[in-house]
């Protein structure tokens, strides 16, 4: 696991607190050096900081990396606003944490993102989220062995979340996805349908169990 | 000498007049030469008014008749012809040199009139171009004092602090100054009011003796009068003059005013941007500060019992320092007027997001949430009305017994959604319903009095309400919020 920040401190407190739960930890200053070390090492998982100095920063890195390796990238800041972290989930960065964090949280993001690449990899057809199932070979949603009915609209949004279950996704995504390249809309539409999906999965939006908002940037299937 | 001359000239025209009809008749007989005379009686009350015409008038009768009308050389007439040709002459003299008269007294007027506009114009140009309000205002004041009749004129600024400031004209006294205090603010003029575009003394009001005040839209003017009966024509220069000075002193208000606000915005966004950099500066050793803490926790770090319990207090004080920080930050954002980025949202929504947040301190308790199916939406900006749920649910839970119930509920009422968050806890003493939502005030020795604070900030950069109240179970928290004008989407 790669760890990209510019300060010592921080590298130092991470491979420590990382080491202890079996990480094997490397940690870089610079932009330029997280390129090269995720080219050269190719890590699981890189924990980037997106204030980064020098003339390739956070945002830059993730550009970089996105075509070259699988890499699962957790972004962290400081203070990042929802447009920082609406940008660096486009980017392809598969989780946001705001610093200052836990070892304990940053465990379980790890973790979390961990899983879902294998999940990923291994093509299961089948999502679950408590008694919520997606079946996507059959497009076949049933929550405690219910069946559930949703029109297109609703099934490619709950599939979209399904596929990548326990990532944040953005409206914006969101849209692209499910209305298509060119849609123009707001993020009523994806609010609008996704409180039809709770309606219909019986998921109470005060007390959500499977669809969790993540304020100002979009939408994440609970797993 | 001057006024002397026309009529010099009148008779001198009249005699030469004379001589040439002389000759004239001397060699042949020409009748009614004496219309020439009219020419000259016509010329002169055009030039010089009724005066010299009406004596070149009779000039010409007394000369023409002891001259020219046999019996040469006496005032005496020998027929009914030539008395009537006299008469005719002085009649025709008179009712021209009255009508040319007239004409020239009305040109008169208009070139007053138009020279006076001009003065105004041109003041009024010189005012608006000068970047100093105050210096136009002299200007004003330099011309009103010009007027023959007035003998004091001075401006009173009367600004949003209520203070009155002479501005310009001569000096004041301060019993001056705070009469026109006075004026100004029971909207009352003293001695002088404005009627018809022209200024109007008060009958009873000895202008001549004390100053007379005159209240304007954001000032007073004062003026003293040389004597109880000033010329009309001066006071509607003057009412010109002060209806000037009252846009100049207006547009000096309106500045200040807008450079105060001005000032106020600058010193509350600088305030914001400076906490935001300070805020980045603080959270970063806190950053590090907590990941090393929380790295000797695990438990292959072997540390002992009591290691780690000492390790889990000091990463909950940085934890409390990082969210003072927050907080603080969030309030000097909400004070330098944050933009809001509303939009209609389900408030069901807007609470499980903050209860989902919030889920691991809320183990434990019972959570009763009241919101009916139909809730209209409400239009607010979701990240900040997020904090007032957590802030509050936080609070609750902080007053919570242990196991406490906690309560959220909400129900639309008329154009506004009301929404509370209530526990089971002591009651708040009645004295602090107000104070809890003050800055920095808080019941607890621990607490940052921020949180509150930024519930009221919130709730009111939406034009909604918040107030907290005892009820016989324990304390409430009530705040309304704006409905969506859209309920209905495709």
């Amino acid at each position: 696991m790669l760890v990209v920040d510019d300060e010592v401190e921080m590298q130092r407190a991470l491979r420590a607190g990382l080491g202890y739960h079996d990480f094997d930890v490397r940690a870089v200053g610079t932009g330029e050096d997280a390129v090269r070390e995720a080219a050269a090492w190719r890590p699981d998982v890189v924990l980037l900081d997106l204030g980064l100095p020098g003339a390739l920063d956070g945002f830059g890195v993730l550009q970089a990396l996105r075509p070259a390796t699988r890499a699962a990238v957790i972004v962290v800041s400081v203070m990042p606003g929802e447009k920082d972290k609406v940008r660096a989930l486009d980017l392809g960065a598969d989780d946001y944490l705001v610093k200052p964090f836990g070892t304990e949280e940053l465990v379980a993001r790890i973790r979390a993102v961990l899983r879902r690449q294998v999940d990923v990899s291994a093509g299961e057809p089948v999502v679950r989220a408590g008694d919520l199932e997606i079946d996507l070979a059959r497009r076949w949603v049933t929550v405690g062995g219910r069946a559930v009915h949703l029109t297109p609209t609703e099934y490619e949004l709950l599939r979209y979340l399904a596929l990548h279950a326990g990532k944040p996704v953005t409206h914006t995504t969101l849209l692209r996805q499910v209305w298509g390249e060119y849609a123009v809309g707001d993020k009523y539409n994806t609010r609008y349908v996704v409180a039809q999906i709770r309606k219909k999965l019986g998921d109470d939006p005060a007390n959500p169990r499977y669809i969790v908002n993540e304020p100002g940037v979009g939408y994440r299937l609970e797993t | 000498m001057r006024r002397l001359g026309p009529y010099a000239i009148a008779l001198a025209g009249v005699v030469v007049i004379t001589f040439a009809i002389a000759l004239l008749t001397s060699s042949a007989n020409v009748p009614g030469l004496s219309a020439v005379y009219l020419l000259l009686v016509l010329w002169l009350a055009a030039r010089w008014g009724r005066g010299p015409a009406v004596a070149a008038s009779i000039a010409a009768f007394l000369l023409y008749d002891y001259f020219l009308v046999p019996p040469v050389g006496t005032f005496a007439v020998r027929g009914p012809s030539e008395v009537f040709e006299l008469v005719v002459l002085l009649v025709v003299a008179l009712v021209t040199s009255q009508l040319a008269a007239s004409i020239r007294r009305a040109r008169a007027a208009s070139e007053a009139l138009a020279a006076d506009s001009r003065v105004l114009y041109e003041l009024a140009t010189a005012a608006l171009r000068t970047p100093q309000v105050t210096t136009a205002l002299s200007l004003v004041c330099e011309r009103a004092l010009a007027l023959p009749s007035v003998s004091r004129f001075a401006l009173v600024a009367v600004d949003f602090t209520k203070d009155a400031t002479a501005l310009a004209g001569g000096e004041l006294t301060p019993d001056e100054v705070h009469e026109a205090a006075w004026a100004y603010e029971s909207k009352r003029s003293v001695g002088v009011t404005i009627t018809g575009g022209a200024v109007k003394l008060m009958k009873t009001y000895p202008v001549a003796a004390t100053a007379a005040y005159l209240t304007l839209a954001s000032g007073v003017a004062v003026m003293r009068f040389k004597s109880d009966h000033p010329e009309p024509r001066e006071l509607r220069r003057l009412a010109a003059l002060i209806g000037l000075a009252d846009l100049l002193m207006d547009r000096r208000r309106a500045a200040l005013e807008s450079e105060r606000a001005r000032g106020f915005e600058a010193s509350d966004k600088l305030k914001a941007a400076i906490l935001s950099s300070l805020s980045h500066e603080l959270k970063s050793p806190i950053a590090s500060l907590r990941a090393g803490l929380t790295a000797l926790l695990a438990p292959q770090a072997g540390l002992r019992p009591e290691q780690q319990e000492l390790l889990v207090d000091l990463d909950r004080q940085a934890t409390r320092l990082d969210r003072l920080v927050g907080d603080m930050l969030a309030l000097s954002r909400l004070e330098a007027g944050l933009e809001l980025d509303k939009e209609p949202h389900g408030f069901a929504e807007l609470v499980g997001t903050a209860l989902y947040q919030l889920r691991a301190d809320l183990k434990g308790h019972e959570l009763a949430v009241d919101l009916p199916d139909d809730l209209p939406p409400v239009e607010v900006d979701e990240l900040q009305v997020g904090r007032v749920l957590t802030n509050l649910v936080e609070n609750a839970l902080e007053w919570a017994p242990a196991t406490g119930a906690l309560g959220i509920g909400a129900a639309a009422r008329d154009s506004v959604l009301e929404a509370w968050v209530e526990n089971d806890g002591p009651e708040i003493a009645p004295v602090d319903l107000e104070r809890i939502f003050e800055t920095f005030w808080t019941r607890r020795a621990r607490g940052s009095g921020l949180g509150l604070a930024i519930c009221k900030r919130v709730v009111e950069a939406h034009g909604g309400t918040i107030r907290a109240e005892n009820r016989r179970r324990g304390p409430r928290f009530t705040f309304t919020l704006p409905l969506a004008k859209v309920t209905a989407q495709p």
